[in-house]
């Protein structure tokens, strides 16, 4: 990543300050993600149409982004991104999505895009949860959690929005986190320059309503770096090399009470262990140290413990999955499009 | 008990703030204090965007006899932040109080003298007694109750009932309460207001309209409810889906509209009562499916809370903009219900009616509301599901086998008695393609024409049944000297109006369409014969009323008073154009 100050970013491409987010949002995130990614490109803004659906996410580019977008209506960005770009295949069309628009409402299209293998970007924010209408289940929010909508907790199963659009047709498919902000700014790059329907993921948090999902009753200052940290714990990066060092003891019963008995069975033993929180199991013990089989033989039987999970279990591979070549959809178009009478 | 505010025999207050604030929190407690304390009270909220961000707004009026709407100016206005003062200092009644924090920056004096300012600690107190800052609200309502003269004793047990179980917090807005209840004691004189409690409990409740038709759908026994988050009609999944166990009922949140409405016509064929709610986006999505429901002859109520458009337009502003719409939607032609209530109680009891007419006319049926209706508070007396009672219709639970059932059989009412899909002796056949009397498709020009004349002649049954309904509302006085019409939730202010009108000596009446579709002909043209001066009033560009008054009446309503910018109607705007038309 170069190292320009803020307010180049903020004077070029951003067009209204503050932006229309809750403090602490991970739409801001992005935002910074995506212009970067722009700016170390070299794109010009005018090559650039963004177009978004209806949600948080969608407010990402429009009226944030200093350049043509298209705010357009719950779950249909993809499909107006598809009539702009046919008849402008020189322009860089990015969507930007959420897990209820682009997966829930407007997931036809996103799976039909996929398969056409048409050459726009989409980026789709995962906050795990309908944000803007005020925290309904999405079609990605974890089975169990509890949301407006589900006050005994999800009875559905998420999707993997990765694997779907994989299987669609995608040939370019990646999934980050707003943790991740290096990795997902490549990643932006690469899906901009990649000829062909490309997909990113972005975990992201939304402290407003992941508050209620995730049970969590810190003050809400506190709640995105919380969020963050959560992000970072409960995932890892595909082909690259993992530490392996350490485990987690799911707690029965209250988790600060279940540390402290951890702790003390743990006496004498190199091994340092922490509270921390993972999207998966909630609110448990992290132990590392480098005999992992002690460390079990100790808590196995320990009543503190509900049972112990191995560092990768239960965890969301980030990465990039899918990186082909496949003819692109415009430019099978082209010949249709010449006989329509050209552009 | 005794209520006199600075104009009349209410009292409004506008609680005024950024989002986040905890707004729309403080008007519901002043108002369940206040109706604990015997009165009657209305609320409207306005907020820019659901999430945080943006000013909101909270108008609460309550008064000894019944309040219908907001009133057209407020008698103290509770600032927490600076720019409420700048926003609203103006819809401030001359006489009037603004409670401010001392901390802002700005000086109220500055902006009308003809307003006492109320400048509180807000944050000092907050920080003295170590709270949160959103407490700063619950101080502001203590000061405000001081300022009315009203025991701070019933504001006590509306917050220990609010938050029940939370113990700290209990404690912290006690706190909050009686530290702003007794800094304005000491240090303001009263507003010259007076509001106090009467001993007299009547046992009436506070309620939205999302939260009557919620209620209603629990009264007619629904046992589905599927729907798909979109405000304004969001609060109604929010409550069954908290209640659904009290409830007896399923409830669904499936991944669009389309899915929502097709589920719930899947429940009714499968023989139970069930709804959904939306808003008119939502509804574009469902019209292909209201053709399904008709041409199956599934009984459905699907509940449509308009707000602006076209298109997403503004989520969580009001409108009547949906009305020819709903009247038109989907392919072909079928009779249908659009039911339009204008008050809460409307939308408790028009909701079970609802349910009945789908059920024993095998029809869709949509309740039309919008944002203003269901999101407002106001205070009623407590629902009594036997006025309206269930009555499913001709729903067979068995069949004798003595002939072959048949789904659409031609009958002289038009209506075919139905059957629950798995009873021994009897299938059901259910067809969206033209389909003869068993359920099979056709294309028999003779059959084609039965079918859909089969389906029509419920039409007249329906026609006779709204009658009974009282379909078309009327108030104020019988000898009048104009006339307002309307439909819906233009009612409150309109009611209103009247009052406003005749202390200046105007016999007026109001004219409330309550259903729509079928249209009472003529009903509205008895009504509408007399030479009096009309106003329509409506919240939409067109006057869609008046269209439909038209067409099915030959009358046109040439005085309008329409308003399309997301706001409702305030009363003082109808007798303006009254007194204008009567000129
Ligand atoms: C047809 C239609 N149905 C429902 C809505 C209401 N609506 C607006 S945003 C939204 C959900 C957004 O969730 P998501 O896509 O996850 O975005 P987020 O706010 O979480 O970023 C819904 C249901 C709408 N605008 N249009
Ligand atoms: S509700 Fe959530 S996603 Fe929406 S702006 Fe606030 S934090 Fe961001
Ligand atoms: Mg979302």
């Amino acid at each position: 990543m170069s190292v320009k100050p803020l307010s180049y970013y903020r004077e070029r491409y951003i067009r209204f300050q503050p932006s229309p987010f809750c403090p602490g949002c991970g739409n801001g995130i992005i935002l910074n993600c995506f212009v970067r990614a722009v700016d170390e490109l070299g794109i010009p803004q005018k090559q650039i149409l963004c177009v978004s659906g209806i949600g948080c996410s969608a407010w990402i580019p429009s009226p944030n982004f200093r350049g043509d977008t298209l705010h357009t209506t719950h779950g249909r960005a993809i499909a107006f991104a598809t009539g702009a770009k046919v008849y402008n295949p020189d322009l860089y069309t990015v969507v930007f999505t959420g897990d209820g628009d682009g997966a829930g409402i407007g997931g036809n299209h996103l799976i039909h895009a996929a398969r056409r293998n048409i050459d726009i970007t989409v980026i789709l924010v995962n906050n795990l949860s309908y944000a803007m209408t005020g925290g309904q289940i999405a079609p990605t929010t974890l089975h169990g959690l509890r949301t407006t909508t589900s006050p005994y907790g999800n009875p559905e199963h998420p999707f993997d929005l990765v694997k779907l659009v994989a299987a669609a047709g995608a040939t370019y498919v990646a999934r980050w986190t707003t943790y991740h902000v290096v990795e997902l700014t490549r990643s932006i790059k690469e899906a901009l320059q990649h000829r062909g329907f490309s997909f990113i993921e972005v975990l992201s948090q939304c402290p407003t309503q992941q508050r209620r999902l995730f049970g969590f009753r810190d003050p809400m200052r506190r709640l995105p770096s919380r969020i963050l940290e959560m992000f970072a714990e409960s995932t890892y990066i595909r082909n690259r090399p993992q530490r392996e060092n350490y485990l987690y003891a799911l707690p029965r019963g209250e988790p600060n009470e279940a540390f402290k008995a951890i702790e003390d069975a743990l006496k004498g033993l190199e091994a340092s262990a922490r509270l921390v929180d993972h999207i998966t199991y909630g609110r448990v013990v992290r132990v590392d140290s480098e005999d992992l089989e002690a460390v079990s033989e100790r808590l196995r039987n320990l009543s503190a413990v509900e049972r112990l999970v191995d560092a990768l279990e239960g965890k969301i591979e980030l990465g990039v999955f899918v990186r082909e070549h496949r003819p692109e959809f415009t430019e099978s178009l082209r010949t249709l499009i010449e006989r329509a009478g050209g552009m | 008990m005794v209520c006199i505010g600075i104009k009349d025999e209410t009292i409004s207050f506008l609680i005024g703030g950024e989002a986040g604030q905890g707004i729309m929190r403080s008007g519901s407690l002043l108002g369940k204090a206040l109706m604990r304390g015997g009165l009657h009270i209305f609320g409207v909220n306005d907020y820019p965007s659901l999430i945080r961000g943006g000013h909101n707004f909270y108008i609460l009026r309550a008064s000894e006899r019944e309040v219908y709407s907001q009133g057209d100016g407020v008698d103290l206005l509770i600032a927490l932040n600076d720019e409420s003062v700048e926003l609203h200092i103006n819809d401030l009644y001359p006489g009037g109080g603004v409670i401010y924090d001392e901390e802002g920056k700005l000086d109220p004096r500055e902006l009308r003298d003809d307003v006492k300012p109320y400048p509180t600690p807000l944050t000092g107190i907050v920080k003295e007694i170590g709270g949160p800052r959103v407490v700063r609200n619950t101080v502001a309502l203590g000061a405000a109750l001081s300022l009315i003269g009203f025991n701070p004793e019933t504001m006590r047990g509306v917050i220990r009932d609010t938050f029940r179980g939370r113990e700290s917090v209990i404690e912290m807005n006690i706190k909050a309460l009686d530290r702003g209840y007794e800094y304005a004691e000491r240090n303001f004189e009263g507003l010259g207001c007076r509001v106090e409690a009467s001993k007299r409990r009547d046992g009436r409740i506070m309620v939205t309209g999302n939260e009557a038709i919620a209620l209603g759908a629990i009264g007619a026994g629904c046992r589905f409810y599927a729907a798909y988050p979109m405000t304004p009609a969001t609060p109604i999944l929010h409550y069954l889906a908290a209640h659904d166990e009290e409830a007896g009922m399923v409830v669904v949140q499936p991944e669009s509209e389309i899915a929502a409405i097709n589920m719930v016509i899947g429940a009714a064929y499968a023989g139970v009562r069930a709804m959904t709610a939306t808003s008119g986006g939502g509804f574009c999505l469902m019209t292909e499916a209201l053709g399904l429901a008709a041409m199956t002859e599934t009984p459905i109520v699907v509940v449509i809370n308009q707000r602006p458009g076209p298109s997403t337009g503004m989520a969580t502003y009001t409108s009547q903009g949906d009305l020819l719409f709903t009247i038109h939607a989907s392919q072909g032609e079928f009779p249908r219900v659009v039911v339009a209530p204008g008050d809460v109680d409307e939308c408790f009891y028009l909701t079970m009616e609802a349910f009945n007419l789908a059920e024993r006319f095998q029809i869709p049926v949509i309740i039309l509301a919008d944002k203003y209706l269901a999101e407002s508070h106001r205070s009623t007396r407590p629902f009594d599901p036997s006025r309206v009672g269930i009555d499913r219709g001709d729903l067979l639970t068995e069949w004798s086998g003595d002939e072959e059932y048949r789904r659409y059989r031609l009958t002289e009412s038009g209506i075919s008695p139905r059957i629950i899909p798995g009873i021994e002796g009897a299938t059901m056949l259910a067809n969206t393609n033209e389909h003869d009397e068993y359920g099979f498709a056709t294309t028999n020009p003779e059959m084609v024409k039965a079918m859909m004349d089969k389906r029509f002649r419920k039409l007249e049954a329906l026609r006779r049944e709204i009658e009974h309904l009282n379909p078309v509302r009327i108030y104020g006085s019988e000898e009048a000297e104009a006339t307002i019409v309307g439909w819906g939730s233009t009612k409150g202010p309109a009611l209103e109006a009247l009052r406003m009108l005749e202390d200046e000596g105007i016999k007026a009446r109001f004219i409330q369409v309550v259903y729509l579709e079928p249209f009472p002909d003529e009903r509205v043209e008895g009504l509408l014969s007399g030479d009096e001066p009309k106003l329509l009033v409506e919240m939409n560009k067109t006057g869609q009323l008046g269209s439909l008054i038209k067409l099915h009446t030959g009358i046109t309503l040439e005085h309008r008073l329409l308003r399309y910018d997301g706001r409702p109607v305030n009363p003082g705007q109808i007798c303006d154009a009254i007194r204008g038309v009567m000129r």
